[in-house]
């Protein structure tokens, strides 16, 4: 900058001649210097490309620009190449010559190089159409990545001081009040408090010293907004400061910046002696009378700081501590002076509503909320970064179309708005437009803008944890509230985390935090219990599995979570050990590992749904190990041969099992190892229930079913088929005194729609089951299935191999939501099947002699449930009819409680309410389990089931209920060698579409020996990690418990 | 609106629980209800400090404000309803009792405060289930972590009781203006320590205790009173503190069982300290009990003392005073009364003297400190005392201190304006040589030279008329002389003033505009001003000064003394001098002579006596034969203290009375064990004229008498024969004779005290001086030429020394180094030496120096400080190892007869390290 700004007219004299030397077509490469590309090394790559371009004699010919962070903080370091603007993510310094060669002088993309969307897997060329980009509204953010942040000129050659210039010439500071007043901006630092209206009331105070206050003390965890909008564009921020400043008539100023910004302290300062010497700062602004000067002062990173109080006490070199308001600010602030203090975005919005007008920013936003509100997306989602959208996106929006969806296709669970003092927003809420108001009615709130996406490996009660430990830490301890009832809180959730969990302490925790909440001095502690009484209020079934479960569902908390695996089976079952017995060549090591906690080692090998491979932590590496196949290969290898693990207990036959499914012989294979015999009553004539009448052959081969009952049945375990149980009554008069009841969900739930009575339609269960049951089951034409559960591809892929001519799966959402395993779809459809999404059946057509067609009417996705799933809508007048000759139902069962009449309490689904622990019903003596409680689960759960019972049915009749050890301890570990090794995961052959759907002949292959070994060995054993880090954490509890008491006995002693 | 009371204009009406409570403006919910008797718990808040909203229990309920709101920390509103025991309001008032009970271990049985804790009170009011949270105390105190009190010996801090309620912190910054405690650490671990946790002794602090004072449980407490007993067992005796002029209302907390003062308490609200004390007067009084007390009267036989029955003792004594009254003449004998003893015990010294002796040579230290003082201010106003109250301190829109170091010698007043500078209110000038702790606080420290006051006054009231800043109006109807004063200011211009006294002539301008230009504006001075030969000149500047701006009869202005010992005002009260009989009533006055005459019925001599120095003087010559020394140490305490030894030796008969063994009653023929300030009843008169009760705590050691009574027998053993019944009779007496105390009984001052002039025993008392006219009438502008001190640094002793006081010492030290803590803390004197000096002289801190002056030499170690300017040197007076007086120079102001106390010539040398 050569001369002084001495008026408005030269600072428009300057921005035309810098106009003028601009040229849109040149060449230039951009190269970003935020933080978060610093941390990438950006520098490495900057030099690279600059020595590149000086061996090439090209380094005046082309320029390169250190550019503000763009927000895209997960793809950096990141170099554009313009005129063409080729965004080149990750860039390392071996790319930079290819990129100088082909893209800058060249004119060529290097495809490989460029920028792939996770969602679509297609290659992006230009940065504009990066979904991140393309789907947001850049408006603070729109300089940012574009211009070099410190320097000047480049910021009024982008419109910069025009706002101040304006404001300054041309209107009042009242008029600048009402400008931003009706704009409807409010404070972006959390609160949301109108902007135009604090300023209205500092102007107001009496007193002729004002201060202004830029708040740049971001420090929520996972927040980084602030930051990057003072590292990238801080001229933008200052100009807001010169309008503020002139709009509420203060002539000082003040910058609070954490110390731990050390690129955005260094900016101010270097834009703040820029702007001094050019007129833009100090004594008479652009030549008018209003003199304004701004200072840089660093906080040392306490996050009470950024409460406004505390602020002012830091800055007058006092310990950051609140104090209580009234007075507030504007009346008496920074040394008892009217003082406004304005967060760093909403100072950077302001030139923008001064330069384009109020209208311009109430067209964007909600009835209430307007603008653009940037938000600092972190946690499990694909693309992290900054990203500004209008108000009223949806978290929907921001996470998966901006975001790109959470990693491996993971369940979306909550997302954390407001850091540490906001709360969790639920899948149900994806769909919410955002703003002050909205978030606030579902627990959460705006904050600065903090976004941390939390999916189905989450633990809940840990985040709460997390939190809680953050603010209680960064409590300045001033009042008794934060200081202690957060402490108490704190130790009550790291019991908890620690499975020292006991009843009553959510009760205590909520009790507390409302205490907390209602009498904390500042903003620090009446939010820092939202995080918990959030959760709580969204996830208590989390704190209850822990409480009462010992058990973290996400296999977070490292005292419940030997490894992730192991817990995330619902038996118990231990993975790695098997896992390392098959990598040592022992398979009925594995099987008998197996076997231990599940007795349906040959079943759960083929049709499990593996929730253990969900957790593996080789997941996160590469791909999760292949447990399952595993499983079936030490099944299938063992045989039937196999010795059962103790001999048949004797003595009196005091239990029933009602139901010979999994969860009964699961039921009475644990009994008998607790040493306690049983007779399994069987309405059908065949054993295994739905696994035998409801799991087609194709999947499930009758052979390999009868292997696991026959090894139940070698533990002496009497099963009595084709016995239906009258009455509860009746087994008591035969001398049992305690009952199990595992009686299944045999019967579809009804559609309810006219048309349901005729013939050609069926349930698909007593489709399954007639088909199994070896009963005749015409199957020709056209055939429609309704549902998009496993019921209803089994029911398809058995239609096709029946002889239908066409298989038709109908399903009122998409693909994307069915609930059937995700490779059976694929299957059916290499088979035949069709698919129809989006469509619900309103009636079923037809005649005495059988069904015409099914009445449809077409839907869309609405709002989601609270899962997350959208839910479907009917589009009105969309009807059609689905010409067909039969139709499967399977939209879900209904549980049998015949045998029990009536005697029990239901759930909403119709199964049996049960205890979680012990699966105890409310009558003495009475336990259920299996899919008549669940009203249709998996296998494994099944099994789960039978094993809590019969431990709970030897403790009730005087038994420890203590099972052998979960498993033959293997130490095998993987080398170095071959933990490094990237290894694609081991698939079973599968049988080619064609052949299969002709015949019931079971349609996967097992592993080859070779092929199980090596799957085995990609098992990085992270129990041993764990086992060695929880004796660790059970020595400190030991000693902590130690000094408790010590400390109570030396309390009782004084 | 119909029906509401009517409410005066600057009152706000609201309600609270239903009643309808008026309060002024801007005054908290929390005071509103405490002055309607509604009573709100609270831990955290204090009236002497700024509302902090930190413990939550004084939460309330307003109506249609959302929420629960600190009422410590919230103004009343016009129509507020507030409602403070709600039920949700109750409830999370015990939460939070609970939640804080957590953090302390409830160890009450064994606790020093057990009965005297708030924690514990609204623990039992609220029935707080103390198990409901696990302990959180912290580990540290269980363990004995070291803290930032371990190594202290006055005040020890237990982190397991301590609430984090912060208001030792707090008064610590807010009102002692130290800001020694901070906390630290954040959230749960938020404990008390200081900046880097230093130990206590290596920060700021200066051992006030204000923190304990303040603490509301046992966390901060007096580690010598640990265990010495509890609330209940304690007997809390209300008295005056022994120490300075101030005249701290203190609490002796009293082991009736075991006959000890266990510890001092302040009362919050108490005038004038409320509530606070020094170091001195929270850790000073174990001297009451020391075992080196003297308990038998003594006699000396063959060279030694031997102990004497009180009979032989007083019979000897009148006997030999009898004999040299009769061989020499009533100048023969000669009394000094003492600024440490009461009212009544002065007046009964001063009337022995006068009536049974038949001298008026009699005279007390306040000769050494504020002779000019009373000299001055007599023959400017018409009465030598503080014109305004230390009270007006807190709100004086300027303050001018000169020549007081106040934070050490008057600590509470120090505190005093210390708070209202910080508070914004008042604008500090300091005008002293060294950099004292006031200057670090002040908007202009003056730093002129030792002895050039008048110069500098002088020059401030040149800018002032030059500028046009004086007060026409006050000078023209109230004053008379001004234009002798015009005259002689005119000669003085800044610069020329800025020559003799080293201060930058800007300077003395800008000081006399921002002293003239102010409201009002008070100047505080002390023995920085009167200890020199031109003292009685130095305090007429003063009062020129305060005249020639109006400032002089009004709030927050005046001309304030500050009297160095408890009860020199009284003493100089009670006519403890040579020239005049209580209430200042001239000796040479017939008419004040015939009133004594008849009252005490017997003939008095009519020409005033000699003074102190001019005792010793005529001792030396033989003139004076027999003295009688009731608490004083003039051995110590007087300037060219060899001279002074000589002059005790000379006499024939020498009598002290004392509490301890001083240096001086080592020279007497008759030592006589008297009471201490806690064993007696009586009064002082502190330095705002307000006369103050001092009451008995304990019982005295051995046979040690009250002053009064013995006075009386020797008195009556003379064959003038003397007796009260008690004290409050003498002060019956006073009252009868004197004026200004004609008001004044025991039993009026058990509230706050009385300020005289007290006339009547209906009359208030006078905060304030000269209101209407001079007590002289029109006040007297003098014209003071400056004069140079009498001794001046030449080529032999090339240093200037001046002397004075440190905070934590007493005078002589008879009873500070007697006490533990106080002697711990300084247990020896240093020479502050300017860095540029202690280059040349190639010492630094730590080595010890030999100081010379044309009278003596005292060896002493140097401490090498930016307080004394080049050329200065600094000695505090307490020391006998190093007596700061075997150097001083005795030449006497010539009108109030004060030794020069403040300058003379020294050399200094670094002592050679080898001696044989």
């Amino acid at each position: 900058m050569s001369a002084r700004l001495d008026s408005v007219a030269a600072l428009e004299a300057l921005r035309g001649r810098l106009a003028g030397q601009r040229d849109a077509d040149a060449r230039m490469i951009t190269v970003c210097g935020g933080t978060a590309c610093t941390a990438f090394m950006y520098p490495k790559v900057l030099v690279e490309i600059r020595a590149e371009l000086q061996r090439r004699g090209m380094e005046r010919a082309i320029p390169v620009k250190v550019v503000g962070c763009p927000g895209f903080c997960s793809a950096g370091p990141i170099v554009i190449v313009h005129p063409a603007r080729v965004f080149y993510p990750r860039v390392r310094e071996e790319d930079v010559p290819r990129i100088i060669e082909k893209t800058v002088l060249g004119d060529e993309t290097i495809e490989e190089l460029l920028y792939v969307d996770p969602a679509t897997g297609r290659r992006v060329v230009h940065d504009t159409e990066v979904p991140f980009y393309a789907k947001q509204t850049r408006a603070v953010l729109g300089l940012s990545g574009v211009i070099t942040p410190t320097d000047l000129e480049d910021y009024i050659d982008h419109d910069g001081y025009a706002g101040a210039a304006k404001a300054l010439s041309s209107m009042s500071p009242q008029q600048v009040i009402d400008e931003v007043r009706e704009s409807g901006l409010r404070g972006r630092g959390g609160a949301g408090f109108p902007t135009g209206v604090k300023w209205d009331y500092c102007r107001k105070s009496p007193g002729s010293q004002k201060f202004l206050i830029c708040n740049a003390d971001e420090g929520d965890p996972g927040a980084f907004m602030d930051r990057s909008v003072l590292e990238g564009t801080p001229h933008a921020v200052v100009e807001g400061m010169i309008i503020a400043a002139y709009a509420i008539g203060a002539s000082r100023g003040v910058i609070y910046v954490r110390a731990e910004y050390p690129l955005a302290v260094r900016n101010s300062h270097i834009v703040l002696d820029d702007l001094r010497t050019a007129g833009l700062l100090g004594e008479n602004i652009l030549g008018t009378s209003f003199s304004f000067d701004v200072e840089v002062r660093e906080g040392a990173g306490a996050f009470v700081c950024g409460e406004e109080t505390a602020l002012i006490a830091s800055l007058e070199g006092r310990r950051g501590m609140p104090r209580p308001r009234p007075p507030f600010p504007a009346q008496s602030g920074y040394q008892g002076k009217p003082t406004v203090i304005n967060n760093v975005e909403t100072l950077a919005t302001v030139p923008l509503i001064v330069r384009k007008g109020r209208e311009w920013f109430r067209s964007i936003g909600t009835e209430g909320s307007k603008g653009t509100k940037i938000f600092a997306l972190a946690g499990k989602v694909n693309t992290t970064g900054l990203v500004e959208v209008p108000m009223g996106a949806t978290l929907r929006q921001i996470v998966f179309d901006i975001g790109g969806g959470i990693p491996r296709n993971r369940q979306f669970k909550a997302a954390q708005m407001g850091g540490p003092s906001g709360g969790c927003v639920t899948a149900q809420n994806l769909d919410l437009p955002i703003d002050y108001e909205s978030v606030k009615k579902v627990g959460a709130i705006m904050g600065s803008g903090g976004m941390i996406v939390m999916d189905e490996t989450t633990c809940m009660v840990d985040v709460a944890r997390y939190f809680l430990e953050f603010t209680q830490k960064e409590s300045c301890g001033k009042c008794v509230p934060c200081r202690i009832g957060t402490r108490h809180m704190l130790d009550i959730l790291t019991r908890i985390c620690a499975g020292e969990g006991r009843p009553g302490d959510i009760e205590e925790l909520e009790a507390i935090g409302t205490a907390v909440k209602s009498t904390s001095l500042c903003g620090l502690g009446q939010t820092a219990p939202n995080p918990v009484l959030s959760t709580i209020r969204q996830f208590r079934h989390e704190y209850e599995e822990h409480i009462i479960q010992k058990r973290c569902r996400a296999a977070v908390c490292e005292a419940l979570v030997e490894a992730p695996c192991l817990h995330a089976c619902p038996a118990g079952v231990h993975a790695p050990s098997y896992v390392a017995h098959l990598a040592e060549g022992r398979p009925e090591e594995a099987a008998r590992t197996v076997r231990l906690r599940n007795p349906f080692v040959s079943v759960c090998g083929r049709v499990c749904d593996a929730p253990c491979e969900r957790r593996c932590r080789r997941g996160e590496v590469d791909e999760p190990i292949a447990i399952r196949a595993l499983k079936r290969y030490a099944a299938d290898l063992d045989g039937r041969g196999s010795a059962p693990l103790v001999a048949p207990p004797s003595g009196r036959r005091d239990v029933a099992v009602i139901g010979a499914g999994p969860a009964g012989l699961s039921c009475a294979y644990f009994l008998a190892l607790l040493g306690r015999p049983s007779v399994v009553f069987e309405a059908l004539p065949v054993a295994g229930g739905m696994l035998a009448v409801g799991i087609p052959e194709y999947r499930l081969p009758r052979q390999s079913l009868q292997a696991d009952i026959d090894f139940i049945l070698a533990h002496g375990v009497e099963l009595r088929m084709a016995t239906r149980v009258s009455s509860l009554d009746a087994l008591r008069a035969q001398g049992f005194t305690m009952v199990f009841l595992a009686s299944g969900a045999h019967r579809n739930r009804p559609l309810r729609i006219p048309g349901e009575g005729l013939p050609g339609v069926i349930g698909s269960l007593e489709f399954l089951r007639r088909r199994a049951l070896g009963e005749a089951v015409a199957c020709t034409g056209s055939v429609a299935v309704i549902g998009g559960g496993n019921a209803a591809v089994d029911a398809a892929r058995s239609a096709i191999r029946l002889g239908a001519k066409t298989v038709t799966v109908v399903y009122r959402r998409t693909r994307g939501e069915m609930p059937a395993f995700e490779e059976e779809i694929e299957a059916a459809l290499e088979e035949g099947v069709r698919l129809v999404e989006l469509a619900a059946p309103v009636g079923i057509t037809g005649s005495d002699g059988g069904v015409d067609g099914l009445g449809l009417v077409r839907m869309r996705l609405g709002e989601a449930d609270e899962r997350g799933r959208r839910q479907p809508v009917p589009i009105d007048g969309s009807d059609f009819v689905f010409p067909c000759d039969m139709v499967i139902t399977a939209i879900g069962q209904v549980p049998s409680l015949d045998a029990v009449d009536g005697a029990l309490e239901t759930s909403k689904l119709g199964g049996a309410r049960v205890d979680v622990l012990t699966g105890a019903t409310a009558v003495p003596g009475l336990f259920a389990g299996g899919d008549c409680v669940s009203a249709g689960g998996s296998v494994i759960e099944a099994v789960a089931a039978g094993q809590k019972a019969a431990i709970a049915i030897d403790r009730s009749l005087g038994g420890a209920g203590l099972l052998p050890p979960g498993a033959v301890q293997s130490l095998w570990r993987p080398s170095e060698e071959q933990l490094e090794r990237t290894a694609a995961r081991a698939r079973e052959p599968v049988l080619p579409a064609a052949t299969r759907a002709a015949s019931f002949v079971e349609v996967q292959g097992a592993l080859t020996g070779e092929a199980a070994c090596g799957e085995a060995s990609r098992c990085m054993r992270c129990d041993l990690e764990r086992a060695a880090s929880r004796a660790q954490a059970r020595t400190l509890a030991a000693a902590r418990e130690a000094a408790r008491t010590a400390g109570t006995a030396a309390q009782g002693a004084r | 609106m119909a029906g509401t009371p009517s409410v005066a204009a600057d009152r706000v009406l609201l309600s609270i629980d239903g009643r309808e409570v008026t309060a002024k403006p801007g005054t908290t919910i929390l005071q509103a209800a405490q002055a309607a008797g509604i009573r709100i718990p609270h831990l955290c808040h204090e009236p002497r400090l700024k509302p902090s909203g930190a413990c939550r229990l004084c939460l309330v309920e307003i109506q249609g404000q959302p929420g629960f709101h600190a009422s410590c920390a919230r103004p009343v509103e016009r129509g507020m309803v507030v409602s403070t025991s709600s039920e949700p309001v109750r409830s999370l008032r015990k939460t939070v009792l609970e939640m804080l009970v957590s953090e302390h271990v409830m160890s009450c049985s064994t606790c020093d405060r057990d009965g005297e804790c708030l924690l514990q009170d609204y623990a039992y009011e609220h029935g707080i289930d103390e198990k409901r949270f696990p302990s959180i105390a912290p580990a540290a105190a269980a363990s004995g972590v070291p803290n930032y009190t371990s190594e202290s010996l006055a005040i020890s801090y237990d982190p397991s009781k301590c609430i984090r309620c912060q208001r030792c912190v707090r008064i610590c910054e807010e009102v002692q203006g130290v800001e020694a405690l901070t906390l630290t650490s954040r959230g749960g671990d938020v404990l008390v320590s200081t900046g880097f946790q230093r130990p206590l002794q290596e920060t700021a602090c200066e051992m006030c205790g204000q923190c304990i004072g303040t603490c509301p449980t046992a966390a901060l407490h007096e580690k010598a009173a640990r265990g010495k007993g509890k609330p209940k067992d304690l007997a809390r005796v209300r008295t005056t503190c022994p120490y300075c002029g101030v005249g701290c209302q203190i609490e002796l907390n009293v082991n009736r069982r075991v006959n000890r003062i266990v510890r001092v308490t302040g009362r919050i609200g108490s005038t004038p300290n409320n509530g606070l004390l020094c170091v001195k007067g929270r850790f000073g009084m174990d001297f009451v009990a020391r075992a080196d007390r003297l308990t038998t009267p003594l006699l000396r036989e063959n060279g030694s003392f031997r102990k004497a029955s009180w009979g032989e003792a007083l019979e000897y004594t009148a006997t030999r005073l009898r004999e040299i009254r009769g061989e020499s003449g009533a100048d023969a004998l000669a009394g000094l009364a003492s600024a440490k003893t009461t009212n009544e015990d002065n007046y009964v010294m001063q009337k022995l003297v006068r009536a049974a002796f038949g001298t008026n040579n009699v005279d007390h230290c306040a000769r050494l400190c504020h002779a000019s003082t009373v000299a001055g201010l007599a023959m400017a106003f018409g009465s030598g005392a503080m014109t305004n109250s230390i009270a007006d301190l807190r709100d004086a829109p300027v303050i001018f201190v000169i020549g007081s170091n106040t934070t050490e010698c008057h600590p509470v007043i120090g505190t005093t304006i210390r708070q209202s500078v910080a508070s914004g209110r008042t604008r500090l000038i300091v005008a002293d040589p060294r950099r004292i702790s006031l200057a670090g606080i002040a908007e202009l420290h003056l730093r002129h030279r030792p002895g050039t006051d008048v110069a500098l006054l002088n020059g401030m009231m040149h800018v002032i008329l030059q500028e046009g800043l004086e007060d026409r109006q006050f000078i023209d109807t109230r004053t008379e002389g001004f234009e002798e004063l015009r005259a002689a200011v005119e000669k003085c211009p800044p610069e020329s003033a800025a020559a003799i006294t080293g201060v930058p002539a800007d300077d003395i301008r800008r000081a006399a505009r921002l002293y003239a230009s102010a409201e009002s504006a008070a100047i505080v001075y002390s023995m920085g001003i009167t200890q020199h030969t031109t003292g009685t000149d130095n305090v007429l500047s003063l009062a020129n000064l305060a005249m020639v701006t109006g400032n002089v009869g009004r709030p927050c202005s005046g001309v304030d003394p500050l009297r160095g010992q408890n009860n020199v005002q009284g003493a100089c009260d009670m006519g403890a001098l040579p020239n005049v009989y209580s209430g200042y009533q001239r000796v040479d006055d017939r008419g004040v002579r015939g009133k004594f005459e008849a009252a005490w019925n017997v003939p008095l001599p009519d020409t005033p006596g000699l003074t102190v120095v001019e005792m010793m003087n005529a001792a030396e010559a033989g003139r004076i034969r027999a003295i009688y020394i009731m608490g004083e140490n003039p051995v110590l305490s007087d300037p060219d203290i060899a001279h002074v030894r000589k002059a005790l030796e000379a006499v024939d008969f020498l009598v002290v009375q004392d509490v301890f063994m001083s240096e001086t009653a080592e020279l007497a023929d008759v030592v006589l064990p008297a009471f201490s300030f806690a064993e007696k009843d009586g009064t002082f008169t502190n330095t705002e004229r307000r006369v103050q009760r001092v009451r008995r705590a304990v019982r005295p050691p051995g046979d040690a008498r009250d002053d009064w009574r013995i006075l009386c027998e020797v008195s009556t053993r003379m064959g003038y024969p003397m007796s009260y019944p008690d004290s409050a009779a003498i002060m019956e007496e006073i009252s009868a004779l004197t004026s200004i105390y004609g008001g004044i009984a025991h039993d009026r001052l058990d509230g706050t005290g009385i300020q005289w002039p007290c006339p009547t025993p209906t009359h208030p008392g006078t905060p304030i001086l000269h209101r209407e006219s001079f007590t002289r009438g029109r006040g007297r502008f003098h014209a003071v030429q400056f004069l140079p001190p009498r001794e001046l640094p030449d080529e032999e002793y090339p240093l200037l020394l001046t002397t004075g006081r440190v905070l934590q010492h007493w005078h002589t030290g008879t009873m500070t180094r007697r006490c533990e803590v106080l002697n711990a803390l300084v247990p020896g004197g240093t020479l502050e030496l300017n860095p540029a000096d202690a280059q040349a002289l190639a010492v630094s801190s730590g080595e010890t120096a030999v100081v010379r002056s044309r009278r003596g030499r005292i060896e002493i170690p140097v401490a090498v400080t930016e307080r004394v300017d080049r050329g200065t040197v600094f000695l505090a007076f307490h020391f006998r190892e190093h007596p700061a007086n075997a150097l001083t120079i005795s030449a006497l102001d010539p009108v109030a007869k004060i030794p020069e106390f403040k300058a003379c010539a020294v050399r200094v040398e670094k002592r050679e390290a080898s001696r044989p």
